[in-house]
């Protein structure tokens, strides 16, 4: 983790080149822009760290393929640097480029050519030490194809790769003509540099551009070596003598013509001119992994706090990315700070129009804007605004204490500026999400939590509820999934190259899921698509491939795009979780027992809308198995499918059955109206749906179901309540139904007929004794959901004959005999026991028979005359004699 | 120059049974991580697992040496090119400079300031402030002032119409008395010379008059802007006074806008991530948008406010287009072509060259286009060839070639040319379309030219910020006797879809930017029809939600 320090943030700018025409690429769909692939490739650099070089920290994507490219800086560069005194002293050069070298060879490792390497790039941290930056920019361009202009200085640049000329990119390939430059065009910068530094001037100030690209050509033919040939020409041979044995070797063979002879930097390095260098240097160690097998503490040293040392800027101890998103909180738009540094002049478009066109789709005519020129010009953010935003904070807010879990101490701190932060909190998400003093508390603390990963894993549960930050969404997700163990080693394990049969079916699947999404649209996305949904189909033989799985790996692989091992970790945790057995190559029962579920919630929580669905025969097997099998993956845009998520994966299997009806919800007055036809085209293209409504309607929807109802014989079944103590027993919610132990007062599997037959769901004499309180056995478990003195939820009504009741009775319950109970025109017939049904509609209906079908007929009939809530008792009143809860009912007054 | 290389990797280890040799192609550059690589080698080849670390260490130093012996012969390669001669240093040099001085700030040439370019800087500076109103106003006494002229033009031209009408009349009733037939040939040459004459001093007055008004609105615009950049004390306003004052007297005439049918929709594209944008049906005439339609408001003549809004975005990057259905011959004679000139003409255009100029740059654009064109056609011709035993394709097209050459400035179905104006009603840029006879007739098709056309305007569209579009429904502009209930029907259903895929198509990579796009269905459509277009909406487009505010 890369402290901010005394960095700033630096922001530049180019233009993508766009597509002269619309052409297909080799699989028939129209080419990627530029921008999209640039973007895609950026991804990776942002991951990189190293002492020595800048960190990129954002790309964003802005009208007609702009780029904007956010990264660390330092004001000061060798170029401004050059002529001082300090590089006079032989040592502090060698210094710096052994620094270089050692930037250089980190890159060169991660397979990134530097390219534009020239003194303004080399940016100094501090008084001696120096960071790279621009590095990125050959790499992240695909080797110079995807723009216009030519990477790297040409006062820099190698003979062999001014050789190869510019760029031509091959457009049917996408890719460009000549070979990728290697590293070791770097070390001929390099000997540039330092050259320059030694020399403590420019070389070739005010020569034109020609006539140094013909001198540095000029060196491939000449028979005399390129820095004696410059010394003549430029005239320093005397300062060369001066120079020491080691330090003239060094600029020679950094001055190589030949690539073969001029050595790489990581043998560079070996020079004996770094000597010294070398024995200062220490190792650097990429610190720390959440998700790792070895011991995490090794390489862990814990500071010294000395007095001396106390900086009260406690910013620049935060990592760099959470600064940047902080400051992005505060109101730092990127491309506002360019337009204030007059760097996005662009010119009216009525003026670029072209003059013509034909049906081919080229144009003709058209001007080209000047802005769109490469512009290399850094502009700094400035901080001040973020700072001043945070100004208020106290100093103990940045390092939080995490108390023990049983002083229910208040996590957010109120603070003077924004009053009370737990206030915060019951606001919109949205409005959460851009509240830069909450998110400021909730990032710190979750960046704790998440260091302690597994052992605080209840602590972070328990935050999760209250609300996700989108910064650390990726490891939160990771951390509710209990994802653990050495992910890397595992995914790096599975074949992820020998073809195999469903390679086709992914490869058409990918470019059609959720390619809105810019960064998942780019190649590199796609590439990692196949990959993670590859290593899924290969270590998971039992299952088949289903269309939709390239949905349910989407957000994971959104959020951990540089993570592949961690999407899909996450992934294979969700689907056992979530979607068991719904990939088996023949998954209708698990499909079709879920839809029947389904069905039942749906009348069991909104009767008219299932009673008109089932009137037009517009059952939900038309609808939503898209749903199910990818969780809504497919049916929301990304930024929904994250706040969805964010709740489903607190909740159990059965959550998403609720979600469901909740969409109903906010569907239903359309739904009421429409017919069959109307109503297929509304789920061919659904509408906008709200989805924090949809959110907060599926948890109130959810707590109003008892949890048997929902019961699926095919969901996962425990394996032992092994991880118990793992998470705070707060969650009702993300208990399932089948981690309890069984017993005679359970639900038992079902067939799909039955279910089907049956309107109503079924509910477990547990649930019945549970939610009745009817004084329950000690192993009932899941935790009351009444609060203290209010009535029970539930209303029970006793369907068996008037006779039958006395005998023998619930407590509490109400008898309205089935055979008597309604009217010749279907209405219930009037009694006590009746109006006592219609004065409690707000509660859970239990409808309790004999084994018979009595019972389900009589909630089948409520549920006509739309009664909400009505549920029907499992294996009916039989099941509760051996709990002695009956009784013999008073006799009739 | 090859990108990657494949090489031979072979690694020894010894075992229980001896020595064993595993050999193993390996692209060079390595695509995936070496960890991976070893991970397939083990699985595949069941190795032992005590000799993993040895093999990732032996892979890794074999990769990297490889991957830096290719650079290096490639690196090797490129210098040979040079030294064999195969590329010249000086041709080389040239490309690398042009790259620089084309591509990159830091070596170009800076552009040097055009007037135009400044001109524009400081209208949109001026329409964005108080000035506002008085540019508008002023543009506006110009435009009376033209509408006087070509007024009298009008009448005078007209007259001396008439008077050689009769002139002939007269003389053709005489014929053979007192004149012969070359008396009438030299009386109807000396009418038509007359008549040029009269156009042609008209024309020059108008031109004139258009130039003097021009220049005298750019000095007035520079003056008012230097005004308000110095202004501590406002005396632009004073300036701004004189000028209101003189606006003129409202005429006799009566000036009316013509009540146009239409109705909108907000819409939403796309199945996960939704757009919105809206759609508006419009029942009007083509040339309704561009006229510029003054009006009397309390005897004073006021312009429209479409004028304010079209006036205030001409350099924003909200414009407005149109398409305009014309046929294949580039100039404004006839037709719908001479009325849309007689529009632009109505008024000075104070920002772009009048039409007549604007085509000619169109026409030298259409050279280059019809190069493409052609190379393009030859280039089908002989890829048809190579997969074709010699059909009679080469004869034919070789006969097409010719007929092309002849045709010379014609265009071609499909082919479309922008015109830019200032000084029109509702537009900024007129997309003129070229249709042919075709378009008539009730079984065209997604693959249209004229479709493929507006799919490519459409994408300029989303390329140039031109935020509303104006379509016409029925690829025509007028009613005629074809155009039979189930003929428009079918035809409002194809351009719908079309227009919903192509939007849909341009959205993808895009920003979430939402756009206008009017249907324009010619007037004399009944409105019977006209509602029934519009009943086609709901069920082409998903409309958006609609707010329901409950009250509870």
């Amino acid at each position: 983790m890369t402290t901010l320090g005394k960095a700033d943030f630096g922001v530049t700018t180019f233009y993508a080149a766009s597509h002269p025409n619309d052409k297909c690429g080799p699989n028939g769909l129209p080419l990627t822009p530029n921008s999209i692939k640039v973007m895609g490739r950026f991804q990776v650099l942002a991951t990189l760290q190293h002492p020595q070089i800048c960190r990129y920290l954002d790309i964003a994507k802005s009208k007609h393929e702009r780029m904007l490219v956010v990264s660390e800086y330092y004001q000061t560069n060798l170029l401004s640097q050059l002529g001082s005194e300090k590089y006079s002293n032989e040592r502090n050069v060698v210094h710096v480029v052994y620094q270089i070298l050692e930037g250089l060879s980190f890159l060169h490792g991660k397979g990134i050519t530097h390219r534009s390497l020239s003194l303004d790039n080399v940016l100094l941290q501090s008084q001696s030490d120096i960071k790279l930056a621009e590095y990125g920019m050959y790499y992240m361009t695909g080797w110079g194809s995807d723009v216009s202009f030519p990477i790297g200085s040409p006062h820099y640049t190698a003979p062999e790769v001014l050789c190869s000329g510019p760029v031509v990119v091959d457009e049917e390939a996408e890719k460009c003509v000549q070979p990728v430059s290697g590293p070791k065009s770097d070390t001929w910068s390099l000997g540039i540099i330092l050259l320059q530094l030694v020399l403590g001037k420019k070389l070739w100030e005010g020569t034109p551009l020609a006539e140094v690209l013909q001198k540095i050509l000029g060196f491939v033919t000449e028979e005399m070596s390129p820095l004696d040939s410059l010394a003549v020409s430029q005239g320093f041979t005397e300062k060369l003598k001066t120079l020491s044995k080691d330090m003239m070797d060094l600029l020679r063979s950094c001055l190589t013509v030949t690539p073969s002879r001029r050595p790489a930097a990581e043998e560079l390095m070996k020079h004996p001119v770094f000597r010294e260098e070398r024995q200062k240097a220490t190792p650097y160690l990429n610190g720390y992994s959440m998700f790792t097998t070895r011991l995490r503490c090794r390489d862990l040293e814990l500071p010294n706090y000395d007095d001396e040392e106390y900086d009260p800027d406690h910013l620049s101890q935060r990592s760099m990315d959470e600064v940047y998103y902080l400051w992005r909180l505060a109101g730092g738009e990127l491309e506002s700070v360019l337009k204030k540094a007059g760097m996005v002049k662009t010119r009216p478009p009525i003026n670029l129009l072209p003059c013509c066109g034909i049906p081919g789709g080229d144009v003709f005519g058209q001007e080209r804007d000047q802005a769109e020129l490469l512009d290399r010009t850094i502009i700094v953010l400035s901080q001040e605004q973020l700072r001043s935003r945070l100004q208020d904070i106290e100093e103990t807010a940045y390092y939080p204490l995490l108390e023990d879990e049983s002083v229910d101490t208040p996590q957010l701190p109120s603070s003077p500026s924004a009053c009370d932060l737990s206030q915060t909190q019951s606001l919109p998400l949205i409005i959460r999400e851009r509240d830069i003093e909450y998110q400021f508390h909730r990032i710190i603390l979750y960046e704790r939590l998440l260091k302690a990963y597994p052992f605080k894993r209840p602590h972070i549960w328990k935050e999760a509820r209250v609300d996700v930050p989108p910064l650390v969404r990726a490891h939160i997700w990771a951390a509710l999934l209990e994802v653990e163990g050495d992910i890397e080693g595992t995914y790096a394990n599975i074949d992820k190259e020998t073809p195999i049969t469903t390679d086709r079916q992914i490869e058409v699947d990918i470019p059609r899921c959720h390619q809105y999404h810019e960064l998942l649209s780019s190649p590199t996305a796609h590439n990692k698509f196949k990959r993670v949904l590859k290593a899924w189909v290969v270590s998971h033989p039992q299952y088949v491939y289903w269309q939709g799985l390239d949905s349910l790996c989407a957000p994971f692989l959104a959020l951990n795009f540089n993570h592949e091992a961690l999407a899909y970790a996450c992934l294979s945790r969700f689907i056992p979780k979530y979607l068991n057995k719904f990939f088996l190559k023949d998954n209708s029962p698990i499909i079709q027992e879920y839809l029947a579920v389904f069905a039942h919630l749906i009348t069991f929580h909104e009767p008219e809308l299932s009673n008109h669905l089932e009137g037009i025969g517009f059952i939900p097997d038309l609808y939503a198995i898209p749903w199910f099998l990818t969780m809504y993956a497919h049916v929301f845009p990304m930024h929904k499918i994250l706040h969805l998520w964010d709740t489903l994966l607190l909740g159990n299997s059965s959550f998403p059955l609720c979600i469901g009806v909740a969409i109903l919800y906010q569907l239903r007055d359309r739904l009421l109206s429409f017919g069959f036809n109307e109503c297929i085209l509304l789920f061919s293209d659904l509408p906008e749906i709200d989805i924090e409504r949809c959110v907060q309607d599926s948890i109130r929807i959810f707590c109003a179901t008892p949890k048997s109802a929902a019961y699926r014989q095919h969901n996962k079944t425990s394996k032992q309540q092994n991880k118990g103590e793992d998470r705070p027993n707060v969650s009702y919610y993300s208990r399932d139904y089948h981690e309890q132990p069984q017993c005679e007062l359970s639900m038992e599997p079902i067939t799909v007929e039955e279910l089907k037959a049956e309107k109503c769901p079924r509910i477990s004499a547990e649930d019945l004794i549970e939610l009745g309180e009817l004084s329950g056995p000690a192993y009932s478990r899941s935790p009351s959901k009444k609060r203290l003195n209010s009535k029970p939820m539930i209303l029970m009504v006793d369907v068996r004959s008037h006779e039958e009741y006395r005998k023998g009775m619930i407590a509490g319950s109400i008898n309205i005999p089935f055979m008597t109970a309604f009217s010749p025109e279907g209405e219930l017939s009037p009694c006590p026991a009746v109006n006592t049904l219609n004065s409690r509609r707000n509660q859970i209906v239990v409808v309790i028979g004999n084994r018979g079908r009595n019972a389900a007929n009589f909630a089948n009939e409520l549920v006509r005359l739309n009664y909400s809530r009505v549920c029907v008792l499992h294996k009916g009143i039989d099941v509760l004699k051996t709990t002695g809860m009956l009784t013999v009912a008073p006799p009739d007054i | 120059m090859p990108h990657s290389v494949e090489k031979e990797f072979t690694f020894t280890f010894s075992s229980k049974e001896g020595k064993s040799k595993l050999t193993v192609p390996v692209t060079i550059p390595l695509v995936s991580s070496c960890t991976e690589l070893v991970g397939r080698l083990q699985k595949m080849h069941n190795l032992p697992c005590n000799v993993i670390d040895e093999l990732e260490k032996k892979l890794g130093e074999f990769t990297a040496r490889e991957t830096g012996r290719m650079h290096d012969q490639n690196g090797e390669e490129n210098l040979q090119l040079l030294r064999q001669g195969k590329v010249n240093s000086n041709t080389l040099v040239d490309r690398w400079t042009k790259a620089y001085c084309k591509e990159v700030k830091e070596y170009a040439t800076i552009q040097e300031e055009d007037p135009m370019r400044t001109f524009a800087n400081v209208y949109h500076t001026l329409i964005h402030s108080p000035a506002l109103e008085t540019l508008l106003n002023l543009e506006h006494t110009y435009a009376l002032a033209m509408e006087n002229i070509i007024r009298q033009r009008d009448k005078d031209l007209k007259h001396l119409e008439g008077k050689h009408q009769s002139e002939m009349e007269v003389a053709l009733q005489h014929v053979g008395e007192s004149y012969r037939d070359d008396d009438i040939n030299s009386l109807a040459q000396r009418h038509f010379d007359n008549m040029q004459l009269g156009e042609g001093k008209w024309a020059g007055e108008l031109s004139q008059l258009r130039e003097e008004q021009k220049r005298e609105y750019h000095d007035w615009v520079h003056r008012v802007f230097e005004d308000t950049q110095a202004a501590n004390t406002p005396s632009y306003v004073q300036r701004l006074r004189t000028v209101s004052a003189t606006l003129p007297a409202a005429e006799d005439e009566e000036r009316q806008v013509q009540n146009r049918l239409e109705e909108s929709f907000t819409i939403h594209l796309g199945a996960q991530m939704k757009t919105t944008h809206n759609l508006r049906l419009l029942c009007t005439h083509v040339l309704d948008l561009c006229r510029h339609k003054p009006h009397t408001v309390g005897g004073i003549v006021v312009p429209q406010p479409q004028r304010l809004q079209t006036a205030m975005s001409l350099y924003s990057n909200s414009l407005c287009g149109l398409i305009l259905l014309v046929d294949n011959r580039l100039n404004s004679y006839t037709g719908i072509k001479r009325d849309f000139a007689g529009v632009c003409e109505q008024s000075t255009d104070f920002h772009f060259p009048d039409v007549g100029r604007q085509l000619l740059a169109v026409e030298q654009a259409f050279a280059a286009a019809n190069a493409v064109r052609q190379a393009r056609q030859l280039q089908n011709v002989q890829e048809g060839d190579s997969v074709s035993v010699h059909s009679n394709g080469s004869g034919s097209s070789g006969g097409s070639d010719n007929q092309d050459r002849s045709l010379g400035a014609k265009l071609h179905t499909g082919d479309f040319y922008l015109t830019k104006h200032s000084n029109l009603s509702e537009v900024h840029a007129v997309f003129h379309l070229v249709v042919d006879e075709s378009v008539r007739t009730g079984d065209i098709t997604s693959r249209h030219p004229a479709i493929l056309s507006i799919r490519n305007i459409i994408r300029l569209c989303f390329r140039y910020d031109i935020q509303t579009l104006t379509i016409p429904l029925l690829l025509t502009h007028e009613m005629t006797e074809e155009m039979t209930i189930p003929w428009c029907l079918k035809r409002a259903e194809l351009l719908f879809k079309c227009v919903k895929g192509f939007m849909i198509e341009m959205a993808t990579y895009s920003s979430q930017v939402s756009r206008t796009i009017q249907f324009l269905v010619p007037r004399g459509l009944s409105e019977e029809m006209f509602a029934q277009i519009s009943n086609m909406v709901p069920g082409i487009f998903r409309l958006s939600n609609t707010l329901v505010v409950k009250t509870s």
